[in-house]
């Protein structure tokens, strides 16, 4: 049975004006520079870490940074709609769901869509419906049209970003004045029937500040509907209720309105994030996503322990055992330094380890879900849905489900627009380059029931849980190995693949990532398919350390 | 056909929606503790009733209750504590380390049920009378058994059946046992749990002459120093379906013995409940008068700082991912036994995992510490203003807060954003030109559980938005801005089907953790 109807809000989900209106319905926001990072020139790309952040009371009466600014700032712009996916069995699927409404070439190329203000706060005016899919040539009937080229869309600012001409005019503002303004028709064009599976994935840095608007263009699928929605950081240590995203203890963006949610990046690890409106009934229609946070280490230049040693100079990013919700103190003295990985970029990390141990060459977000067909097809239809019966038949990573799992670049959907759209831009290709490690970021967002992922050759070994480093107070790592991990809707890990035995792990050997919840190697009816995907060993890998890298033998 | 079921759908949603409104309107603040009875002498017995669920239902049940009046009650600030003749769950047994526990149970099932007993896995149990079972020695109807041991080490366990589990505790025979620890190590009745302590006395300058009461059972799990803590809750996990509930109330009446014959599989449990009610009746008070079987709610509130005990227990047959929004919970011991990384009792050296989602397991037990402070959201969530006169002094300690002054109002802020604005316009009397616009009120929708602006406390949301916040009609609401304004985070399921009641959402496994302001005088006694 369905909830909210429009009396119910009539009744309960008041809305009042008390505030002065400030601006447009529609809108973005991406400030160049803040309180934290003072200056734009600096917020385009990240700065090493050179010690802990210096502060000075200002005349503001709070405290400003005077030295050592850290981090920098990250936009995104994402769409809350509907749209359809197509799953392992050629299945199209209706989806509640989030688009891409920036970084458009990068999330087409699989790689997360959050950006920098200089990159974020540019204009295109060549979007067009479909788009990334239309502007890279994908046209209906060619399905399953990949791999698919991004060179037609070169854009990753944020979609409907225009010159605020109005302000122009009042003199407030000098062109081209891209202060958030932005030109609805071209939002609606490339927001409306855009929902991918999973929704945008972000990554940020410790030490950003990420400005995240989203947008509700509305389900033209349901116009019977009036859904909100919302985006709740799963497991952001220190939430503020205001921006957790649960409608019954916040707000919620009506259709016609963008919100910009606000953090300071929280602690490094692998979250998740979702819509919280109706969770039994958005979470399964597909309002699931990836965001992850990368550690201080990456900008460390010198000894890893010392930079750990030096982050405690800082209240905000001290963590020692008198606070019981550290989990990574100070390890025991060694001499780890931050080198350089397989690809021949500067060494990256799961976490602030100061000893090195979460060391990897690539790294992975792979998301756990579960489709039930039958919810679906009835969220399709002006009918009410129930969960008692829920029974997911499409078990997904990412997405898709096996063989499409192992299909390189996005997976395309024709809608009811008539239109191509890119609906799946994750695959779940592993590749590692030969002797080297990779990181899976593993979240699990099922609404009905536990599931397992096992490896088939190589060992797993767990460092993080639920977005937390696995040591204890005295500094002692608590990493295991184990062949299997699983996980409840709602749990993250994170599991790094040591394919350091070259003569175990040689250069094009393939093993495989499976459930053996075997029931769920199927593709609803077929008896073949599900939650499985192939790990690539590689002479080499090059084009990134993510999806849409490629691997020579 | 389509829009009849539709007007069926909609009709029953509303009504069910406005019973929801109702209690939310009419229910006086509800917070949680962990109520339970004292002994160390139990006399229990098994009986039947009926459970009330949200939709309206009355489902037949079996559950432990109390034969004769028990011992006592605790925390000794709950005052109108009852233990009825069956209730689900069974009475929390609150004991202390080292008593020796004596629990008398009475078998007053229907005889067609046959047999019943109580496990207590973790303790070494005797027992005399009854017929023996197939694990435990049981009670015959009608008759007693006796079970007898030695709490010999402190922590969070669960109780239940032993006789015929997969239908006795579905029916809802199960309860929690919780061991205080012998002695309480001196780091939690000193230093900063001394000063939190403070802080809710009625010298804090936040509610000068109110004292808000302690409504601890311990100030610490177990006898470790990692263990303190400022208050508790606990959360024990089941299901129901219906159908099993029916078909053995149909059978009760048989005149016969033990020839009860229920199919427990396949299973399709429609409610999901957290201490024997589902959402929103968790929320109502312990002890509601409304619910005379099922007297344990689930409403957690806190101050920030506080450290904050989660005794969580799955009863059920499935796991349910408990998510707890709003921080970790930093997992200190499993079914009773502390999880360290050495054997020394003094030092720091939890080695237990840090969960957002703590997955609850059947007959599996958590005890886990959380915490909100608000550290690290880069804006100042008093909305402080350093040109008003809402400034107040923030001076941090070695981690960063304000806690040299435990009856400051502003006791155990995160002093590095103090004053600093979070949006770019002023907004009433709270400061701008901080890195965010907030859109038109207009267009967005507010729930119940908005405590009417960004900020945390009454005193911050009325200089941010007037007296009635952005949630009007003022006071009708389950956060009043004008009297609480906290920060709701939702604790719940995140098999999110399961957050549900009979179809209907909202429902089953589904609270609020209100962190709320120092001004706001949390009464857990209802």
């Amino acid at each position: 049975m369905r909830k909210m109807s429009p009396l119910f809000f009539s009744l309960v989900l008041v809305v009042i004006m008390t505030v002065a209106a400030s601006g447009q319905s529609f809108q973005v926001q991406c400030p160049t520079s803040t309180i934290t990072h003072p200056n734009a020139a600096n917020n385009n790309s990240e700065p090493d870490y050179s010690g802990p952040t210096a502060f000075n009371l200002g005349t503001k009466g709070y405290l400003e940074p005077t030295g050592n600014v850290n981090g920098a700032i990250k936009c995104q712009q994402i769409s809350g709609g509907d749209g359809f996916a197509t799953m392992g069995d050629g299945s199209q699927t209706y989806l509640f769901a989030f688009g891409p409404l920036s970084g458009l070439k990068d999330m087409a190329e699989g790689k997360p869509g959050t950006q920098f203000p200089d990159v974020f706060n540019t204009t295109s005016n060549s979007l067009v419906p479909g788009d990334p899919a239309t502007s890279n040539g994908i046209v209906a009937g060619t399905w399953p049209g990949f791999p698919l080229s991004t060179n037609g869309l070169p854009f990753n600012g944020a979609v409907g970003l225009a010159p605020d001409a109005d302000a122009i005019a009042a003199g407030l503002c000098t062109a081209p004045c891209l202060d958030g303004h932005v030109d609805t028709r071209q939002i609606m064009d490339v927001g409306v029937m855009n929902g991918n599976m999973p929704a945008p994935l972000m990554a940020i840095d410790e030490d950003d500040e990420f400005f995240l608007t989203l947008t509700n263009v509305g389900q033209v699928m349901r116009p019977d509907l009036f859904e909100q929605h919302t985006v709740h950081f799963h497991g952001y240590p220190n939430a503020s209720a205001f921006y957790d995203g649960v409608p019954d203890a916040s707000v919620a963006i009506n259709i016609g309105g963008s919100f910009t949610y606000y953090y300071l990046a929280p602690d490094a690890g692998t979250y998740f994030w979702h819509c919280h409106i109706t969770p039994p009934e958005h979470l399964q229609m597909g309002m699931v996503g990836q965001i992850y946070v990368r550690p201080r280490q990456n900008r460390v230049t010198g000894p890893l322990r010392d930079a750990l040693v030096a982050q405690q100079g800082d209240p905000r990013t001290k963590c020692d055992r008198s606070d019981i919700l550290c989990s990574n103190p100070v390890p025991a003295i060694n001499s780890a330094i931050r080198g350089t990985d397989k690809l021949g970029t500067s060494q990256k990390y799961a976490y602030n380890d100061g000893d090195g141990t979460t060391a990897y060459d690539v790294e992975y977000p792979l998301q756990i879900h579960g489709f039930d067909p039958n919810f679906h097809f009835v969220g399709m239809t002006f009918n009410p849905e129930g969960f008692t019966d829920m029974k997911d038949k499409y078990f997904l990573l990412n997405g898709r489900s096996y063989p499409d799992t192992v299909t390189p670049g996005p997976l395309a959907t024709q809608t009811t627009d008539g239109l191509m759209h890119f609906s799946q831009p994750l695959p779940s290709i592993i590749n590692i380059p030969v002797g080297g490690k990779a990181l899976l970021r593993i979240a699990d967002l099922d609404v009905t029931e536990y599931q397992t992922l096992a490896s088939l050759g190589i060992p797993m070994t767990v460092v993080g849980y639920n977005a937390k480093l696995l040591r204890d107070q005295a500094g002692n790592n608590l990493y295991y190995k184990t062949n299997s991990i699983t996980l409840a809707g709602g749990e993250s890990l994170d599991v790094i693949l040591d394919a350091s035995d070259t003569a175990k792990f040689p250069a094009s050997s393939v093993f495989y990532l499976y459930t053996p919840n075997l029931d769920h190697l199927s593709n609803d009816a077929e008896n073949f398919g599900g939650l499985m995907t192939e790990v690539h060993i590689c002479g080499s890998v090059t084009g990134g350390n993510t999806f849409g890298n490629q691997c020579a033998n | 056909m389509r829009v009849t079921n539709m007007k069926k759908a909609i009709s029953q949603t509303q009504l069910f929606l406005a019973i929801m409104l109702a209690a939310l309107l009419v229910a006086p603040a509800a917070f949680a503790a962990v109520p339970g009875i004292t002994g160390p002498t139990f006399n229990l017995r098994a009986g039947t009733e009926y459970l009330t669920q949200p939709d309206g239902s009355a489902i037949y049940s079996w559950g432990y209750g109390c034969s004769v009046a028990p011992t006592g009650y605790a925390p000794s600030a709950i005052a109108n504590g009852f233990c009825s003749n069956m209730q689900v769950p069974g009475p929390t047994l609150i004991v202390t380390q080292g008593q020796n526990v004596t629990v008398n149970l009475t078998n007053n099932l229907p005889a067609a049920a046959g047999n019943t007993s109580i496990l207590f896995p973790g303790f070494n149990v005797t027992s005399s009378g009854g017929q023996r079972g197939v694990l435990t020695q049981e009670a015959i109807p009608g008759s007693t058994v006796t079970y007898s041991f030695t709490a010999t080490t402190p922590g969070t366990r669960a109780y239940y059946s032993g006789t015929q589990g997969d239908l006795q505790v579905e029916m809802g025979l199960y309860g929690a046992i919780i061991v205080l620890p012998s002695s309480v190590p001196s780091d939690c009745t000193s230093g900063i749990h001394a000063s939190n302590a403070t802080a809710q006395s009625s010298s804090s300058l936040a509610h000068p002459g109110v004292a808000e009461h302690d409504f601890r059972l311990a100030a610490a799990a177990y006898n470790h120093p990692g263990a303190c803590y400022d208050r508790e809750y606990i959360f024990q996990f089941s299901e129901m379906d219906p159908r099993i509930h029916q078909e053995a109330l149909q059978q009760s009446t048989r005149n016969c013995t033990a020839c009860m014959t229920v199919a427990t599989e396949p299973y399709v449990p429609a409610y999901f409940m957290i201490n024997g009610r589902s959402m929103p009746d968790d929320m109502d008070p312990n002890y509601a008068p409304q619910y005379p079987h099922q007297p344990y709610n689930g409403n957690p509130h806190m101050h920030p700082g506080e450290l904050v005990l989660l005794r969580i227990i799955g009863q059920g047959r499935w796991q349910h991912p408990f998510h707890e929004h709003g921080n970790h919970v930093r997992v200190l011991a499993r079914d009773g036994n502390l999880i360290l990384s050495s054997t020394s009792s003094t030092e720091l050296n939890l080695a237990g995992p840090l969960l957002f989602t703590t997955t609850t397991t059947p007959g599996q037990t958590i005890d886990g510490i959380y915490y909100w402070t608000g550290k690290g959201l880069n804006w100042d969530p008093y909305g402080h203003n350093s040109g008003s006169g809402s400034t107040l002094p923030c001076t941090p300690d070695g981690n960063g807060y304000n806690t040299g002054a435990p009856t400051a109002i502003n006791y155990f802020e995160w002093c590095q954003d103090h004053n600093k604005p979070l949006q770019a316009t002023p907004i009433g009397d709270v400061a701008g030109g901080g890195p965010v616009t907030l859109p038109d009120p207009n267009i967005f929708a507010n729930g119940p559980w908005f405590g009417g602006s960004p900020y945390l406390g009454p005193e911050a949301t009325i200089r941010a938005v007037g007296s009635t916040g952005t949630t009007p009609p003022s006071g009708t609401i389950a956060n009043s801005p004008t009297d609480e304004a906290g920060f709701a985070f939702m604790w719940h399921s995140h098999n999110e089907r399961e957050i549900t009641t009979n179809n209907i959402f909202p429902g089953g496994m589904l609270m609020m953790m209100l962190v709320d302001s120092r001004e706001f005088v949390i009464n857990e006694s209802n």
